[in-house]
Order: structure tokens, then sequence, then C-alpha cells
């Protein structure tokens, strides 16, 4: 269990340094989309490397993210039922859920689109528009995002199962009460940073 | 296997359902669905063993879709906004203009409700800081506690419905319409919500006076030197810039005709939001004039208003200006309103490094979790489309009395009750794409020849589902307010009296008659179509005019144009590749079926 538990904490650390370093790219892709806009109706240029990173970047964000968002727990759950079942028994959900779904569409999705991208790789394809990006960056987002994501599904299962065993805390609410203090403590922050602006 | 085969399609949905209220990711449990009944097909011989071959370059298609990319920029423009304290700057000056009469600190959270619901599209920011702000001064003044919670919740919700909201965008994307026409569409309705919300308090502060009281004199923060309360110099300046407004609207066509040399009739909207845009910048002019030399002409809650009102103004006009305008598509605008609240952020000295990355790491966490829904309900409609699901429902809604109005009223309903429980990106993303084929058949036959019925149908869902904020049990906008409203009695910072605390059954309550006012507005959209369809009598917004412009552009300059046109193409190729993309597994599909027999 430990050497899981140890290999579940570098998928962790792995996926979490990528998700904050991923977030940047939301901003980049913010000033390059303005910044195209505004170029385009002062100088009356435009290039379309330039609009096509825009779809690069946010399409690298979600599909690498994938992983990032499983571990902070921000796929939205419909939990209205799920919040009255067990501690015990919403993790084992999760693991039916993780082993018998989500690890086979991984794969599914990996072996599928791997050859897309070797593809792509092979030609060189590019962009059918003058200027455009090379692809086969965006083809292998695929393959590698679900990886990511698999990956984190390993690491979710065995601290799922760390739980059920009593060799670890419950990381579903555990995440849910700390991101729920976390609002609560910012609410707090900022209702004192208004009062004192009244004042 | 045979009643599988036969009762595909109802197991599927069954399946789906099971599986959502497991409280598995919506993500995973849609594409899990999706492949799970695809196997099964499989074996049960309803699809060919290939049938998921083009999967990933659907998902390739969600990559390069650049509407998408709009929902992390109004996103991060929103958060940004709600660390940048416009919205207090908004909410105290506005209270101390409508403050001393009847029913006035509520329309003031109105007017900022609907200021902020224009400048981005995000529902939490405004309820908690009205929340923070506005209400304790409403309970200090003795405001009825249904009134003042009600009109906060509902007020922060009106980012739902008047662009740029992210619902809106998604909602176009669903529905294969330009965002540019969907909010086109729901602007007069929006804005007519709020019409009805300012008429909802003005009838209480008739009816009930009690209920709404007057801010005391002595509350009141602006004052002149001799006392008066500066409200007749805002009057004079109102009506100056409102006269700048109107001469501008006047004067409007032939100005930016000569400009663009573009043929046809400004659109209303285009007019109104540009005159507005003028009025607000003569007002600022005076204003600034008036404090550098010192003239005394204007009074310090006139000057006060113009200051606070400038910053909303302008993202205003740098969102839905430029996209009104056709200078910028939606998705630039959501990038320049971004930019344009990050430095403004900046320049308040209000962004610190540690508040920024919050932001962005919000965003990202909110962009990830709806594309994957995304890619999950791609997933699952690739199984239900190659089952027939979509002629499943066509029959199911063919068999239903009234025709396409009883559709209407069958969807709105279970739009409204699938609302209280999950919340609008799941109805968008799982719900709408499986109406939208049965709303495209019937609807039009209820409206006059050649007009949209799909960006009707969207904005009628849209304001639907900015309900779903606040019906009990699962209403965020409530969530939000009774994070903030104070929950247990305590002791008035101001006057020292001991206010009882706000029950979360004052807050339910609160939302009844705006859901009311909500459900009324879906209805008169519903009755009268033209009220989305009018601001639609002209060439679809981003499109045709830009191009116009790019030509002229080239007449003029004899030099080409690569920009617009050249997205434009781009764009026609993108959609002739989806098609093909598609076509593939279709003609597979059609062999097969043809073996088979």
């Amino acid at each position: 269990m430990n050497a899981m538990l140890k290999m579940s904490q570098l998928i962790d650390g792995l996926n979490g340094r990528l998700g904050r370093g991923l977030m940047w790219l939301i901003l980049a892709a913010v000033l390059i989309s303005a910044g195209n806009a505004i170029v385009r109706k002062a100088f009356d240029m435009s290039s379309n490397a330039l609009l096509e990173i825009q779809w690069y970047l946010f399409a690298s964000v979600f599909m690498l993210g994938s992983g990032f968002a499983f571990l902070k727990n921000a796929h939205v759950r419909i939990d209205f039922i799920s919040n009255h079942l067990s501690a015990k028994t919403r993790n084992l959900i999760d693991m039916v859920g993780i082993v018998v779904f989500l690890l086979p569409l991984c794969y599914m999705l990996i072996t599928l689109s791997w050859p897309l991208f070797a593809n792509a790789w092979n030609s060189g394809e590019m962009s059918q528009n003058a200027g455009g990006l090379i692809r086969w960056p965006m083809y292998g987002l695929i393959p590698l995002g679900f990886t990511l994501l698999a990956l984190q599904g390993l690491s979710e299962l065995i601290k799922r199962a760390a739980f059920l065993s009593g060799a670890g805390p419950d990381v579903i609410s555990h995440i849910e009460t700390e991101s729920k203090d976390e609002i609560g403590h910012e609410i707090e922050e900022h209702a004192a940073h208004v009062q004192e602006e009244v004042r | 296997m045979e009643f599988i085969a036969q009762n595909f399609v109802p197991l599927m949905f069954g399946g789906l359902l099971l599986f959502l209220l497991t409280g598995f990711p919506v993500a995973f449990a849609l594409a899990a669905t999706g492949l799970f009944f695809g196997f099964l097909g499989m074996e049960a011989g309803l699809f060919p063993p290939v049938l998921f071959q083009a999967l990933p370059l659907r998902i390739f298609g969600i990559m390069q879709n650049d509407t998408l990319l709009a929902i992390p920029f109004f996103t991060f423009m929103g958060i940004i906004l709600e660390k940048s304290g416009m919205a207090e700057d908004l909410l105290e000056t506005i209270g101390q203009v409508f403050g001393p009469v009847r029913g006035g600190l509520a329309l003031a959270v109105i007017f900022v409700g609907a200021l902020l619901a224009a400048t981005t599209g995000v529902v939490a920011a405004a309820v908690i800081s009205m929340g923070l702000i506005s209400l304790p001064i409403m309970l200090r003044n003795g405001y009825n506690r249904t009134i003042a919670t009600g009109v906060i919740t509902a007020s922060g919700t009106l980012a739902q419905a008047i662009p740029p909201s992210l619902v809106l965008i998604v909602m176009a994307d669903q529905l294969g319409r330009s965002v540019g026409d969907m909010y086109a569409g729901a602007l007069v309705p929006g804005l007519l919500l709020v019409a009805c919300y300012a008429l909802f308090i003005i009838f209480i502060a008739i009816v009930k006076p009690a209920w709404v009281p007057a801010l005391p004199p002595e509350a009141r923060i602006y004052k002149e030197a001799n006392g008066s309360s500066g409200h007749r110099s805002l009057l004079v300046l109102l009506v100056i810039a409102a006269a700048a407004g109107f001469a501008w609207s006047q004067v409007h066509d032939g100005l930016i005709r000569g400009w663009t040399g573009r043929e046809n009739a400004a659109p209303g909207d285009e007019v109104l939001i540009l005159s507005m845009t003028i009025a607000s910048f003569v007002a600022l002019a005076l204003a600034i004039v008036n404090h550098v030399l010192k003239l005394g002409l204007l009074s310090k809650l006139s000057e006060r208003v113009t200051f606070v009102l400038i910053p909303p103004l302008v993202l205003i006009f740098l969102v839905l200006g430029t996209i009104f305008l056709g200078l910028a598509t939606p998705t630039e605008g959501g990038a320049m309103g971004a930019l344009g609240a990050f430095i403004m952020a900046l320049a308040r000295r209000k962004l610190e490094m540690r508040l920024l990355k919050e932001a962005l790491e919000n965003t990202t966490k909110l962009a990830i979790f709806v594309l994957f829904i995304l890619i999950g309900s791609t997933v699952f409609s690739f199984t239900f489309n190659a089952a027939d699901g979509h002629i499943f429902i066509e029959h199911l809604f063919s068999k239903m009395p009234g025709g396409a109005m009883g559709f209407l009223i069958v969807v709105n309903l279970l739009v409204f009750i699938l609302g209280m429980f999950i919340d609008f990106f799941e109805i968008a993303f799982i719900v709408v794409p499986l109406l939208a084929p049965v709303a495209e058949k019937l609807l039009p036959a209820l409206l006059p020849a050649g007009s949209d019925a799909l960006i009707w149908f969207g904005v009628i869902i849209a304001i639907n589902l900015q309900t779903s904020f606040l019906t009990p049990p699962f209403g965020f906008a409530l969530f939000y307010l009774r994070s903030v409203a104070a929950k247990s009695d305590y002791n008035d910072r101001v006057t020292g009296q001991r206010i009882p605390a706000v029950t979360t059954a004052q807050i339910y309550k609160g939302a009844i008659a705006f859901i009311v006012l909500q459900v009324i507005m879906v209805a008169a959209v519903v009755i009268y179509p033209n009220l989305v369809l009018g601001s639609l009598d002209k060439p679809p917004v981003a499109g045709t005019q830009t191009i116009q412009l790019e030509a002229t552009r080239v007449e003029e300059q004899a030099a080409p144009a690569d920009g617009k046109e050249e997205t434009a193409e781009e764009k026609a190729k993108r959609e002739k590749e989806e098609e093909e993309e598609e076509d593939p597994a279709k003609a597979l599909m059609r062999s097969m079926n043809k073996d088979k027999k």
C-alpha cells in the first residue's frame, strides 16, 4: 500500500504542477486574442498563426488539464443524492466508476487517436490557412491528455482504496470541505475588506 | 438481446440517469454511458464495430472551436471584476442616488445588477457584493426582509439573461447559431426583465410603503455646503448627457455609414449602445472639466456618480459595443473585456499576484470541467444518434397534444424542473442538443416565415435557465446570499440597534416573487416572439458586416485585407471539414446497414 500511495503522490505532483503551469496559458490567450482584435482594426494587419495560436493555447489547457481538474475534484458531480450516502459508499462508487468506465474510456480514446497523431507527425500536416501552424501538436494532445487523465484516475483509485482500507483520509469529502472553507474564508476576507472601504 | 435492441434508446436514457445520480463526475458519466451502450449495441448487432472510429476527430473539432474560447475569457473577466471593487463603488453611490425615495435602495440594487450583468456573465460576484453592502443598509432602514433578499438574489442572476452571458454562448454553440445573433435576440427580453423587477418594486412602494422605506436624511453621505443633496445638479447633468446621446442617435447612421461604407441602416441595438457611450463620455468630460478647474458647477454627488459609472460603461462598450458593431467577434469581445477588467484592476491596485493566480486557477478549473462535459456529451450523442435517438425523441414529442406550442410548454417545464437540481451547463450540453432538432422542425410553424426559430428557442431556454439559480433546493444565488447574510442577531454598526438574523426561509421566500416575474417573462417571449426576433431584422451580426467593412477598406486602400476574410474562409473550410468528418461514419453505417439487408 505504501508504494502505491507513493506513486499516487507522484502523479498528484505531476498533474498539480502541470495545472498550475497551464493556467498561465489562459492569460496568454486573453492577451493574444485582444491583441489580434486591436491590431487588426488599428493597423489592418493580421496573421493566421496568431489566430490559430488562440485555440492551440485553450485546447492545451483543457486537454492537458483534465487530470488536474480531477485531482482538484473540479469535475462537477450531480451530488444531491450521493450527499446522503455514507463516505464508504461514495468512495466505492468512485472506485467502480474509475475501473469500469473511466480507465477503459481513456484506453479507447488513446488507441483511437494515436493513428491520427502518427499520421500528422509523419506527413507534417499543416493548417490549410496561409501561414497557419503545424498540426501534430494538437493531434498529440488527445492521447497525451487522456494518458494524464488515466494516470490521475489511477492515483484517485489508490486514494479511494486507501480510505476504504483505513490507510488514508476521505479525499472526496476532504476536498469538498476544504474548498468550502476556502470559499468561506474568501468571503470573510472580502467582507472585511469591503467594510474597511465603506468606512 | 432482442429486448435491448428494441428498447435501446430508453435503456440508454435510463442508464445515463442512473449513472449521473450516483455522483460520479458528469463528464465521465456521459462519456462512459455513450461508450458502454456503444459496445452493447455492437454486441446486439445494431452498430458496425468501427462505430467510434471518428470520435477523435469530433474531439479535435471541439478543440478547434473558437466560440468556446469565450467561456474562459468571460469567466476570467468576471472573477477579476469581482476583485476590482467596482461593484462596491457602484452599490454605494447608486444607493445614495436612489436612496432618498421609497423603494430606492431596492431600485439601486436592480440597476447595479443590470449594469454588472451587461459587463460580465458571472452570477456569484454580484450576489455576494450586494449581500455584503446593500443588505445591511436595507435591514437597518427597516426593509421587508423578503423583498430585500429577493431583490438581491434576483438582480444577481440577471447576468444569465443579459448579454454577454455564458449561457447564451453555450446555447449558440449547441444550436449552431452565431453568438452575436443570440446576444442581439436576448437584449430586449433581458432589459424587459429588468423593467419588470423595477415595476414590481415601484408597485410595492405604492401599495406597501412601509416595506421599502426611504433613506433618512442623516444617512446621506454626499452633501453640498449649502445642505442640499446635489440631486438637482445630477438631474441637469443627466439631461445634458441624454440630449447628447439623443443627438448622436439621430446622426449615427449617416456618420457610421460614411465611415464604414455600409449600405443598410444601422440596427437599433447598435445605435442604442453607441448613443449611450457618447452620452456617458459627455458626462465624463463635463465632470473632469468641473473637477480639474474647480468650477463647482456640479454637486459632489453628480461628480461621484459619473466617475463610478464610467468603468462599467467602458467595459460594456468594449464587449457589447464591439460585438454589435461587428468590430470584434464575441470571442475577441470577451478577450477585450477581460483585458479591460485586468487593466482596471491593476490601475486600482486591487490585483495582487495571489489574486491573479486564484482567478486564473478558478477560470482554468471551470473551463476544463465545462469543456469536458461537452466532450462527454459528444461521446454520448455519438451512440445516441447512431441508435436514431433523435428520431425517437421526435416521435415522443409528435405524440404530444398541442403541437409546437405543446412542445414549447413541456420543454420549458422540463428545463424549469431540471433547473432545481442540476446547473445550467449540464442542461445546456445534455438536454438542449437532444431537443434542438425537434425545435428546428416544429417551431417555425409558430413564427412568421423566414425568422430564426432556434434563436428564439435559445433565448427562451436561457431566460428559463435563469430561474435555476433561484429555485430551491439548489439555487446557487440563494446559497451565495446565505453565505454572506448575517446568521445570528447582530448590533448595527451605525445605529447600534439590535438586528435579528436573516433566516434561510426568508431568503427562499424572497426569491418566489421574482421567480414568478421570470416565468411571466418566459411566457411573454413565447407569446410575443417579436421581442427576440425584432432585434434580428438585419444581416447576422459579426459575419457580413465585418466582411463588408473589410471589403470597403480594400477598395479604399487597394491593399489586400487578409484578416477577417481569411477567418471567414477558415470557418467555411472548417465547416466543410466537419461535414467530411461526419460523413465517413455515416457512410460506413449506411453501407453496413445495406449489407445487413
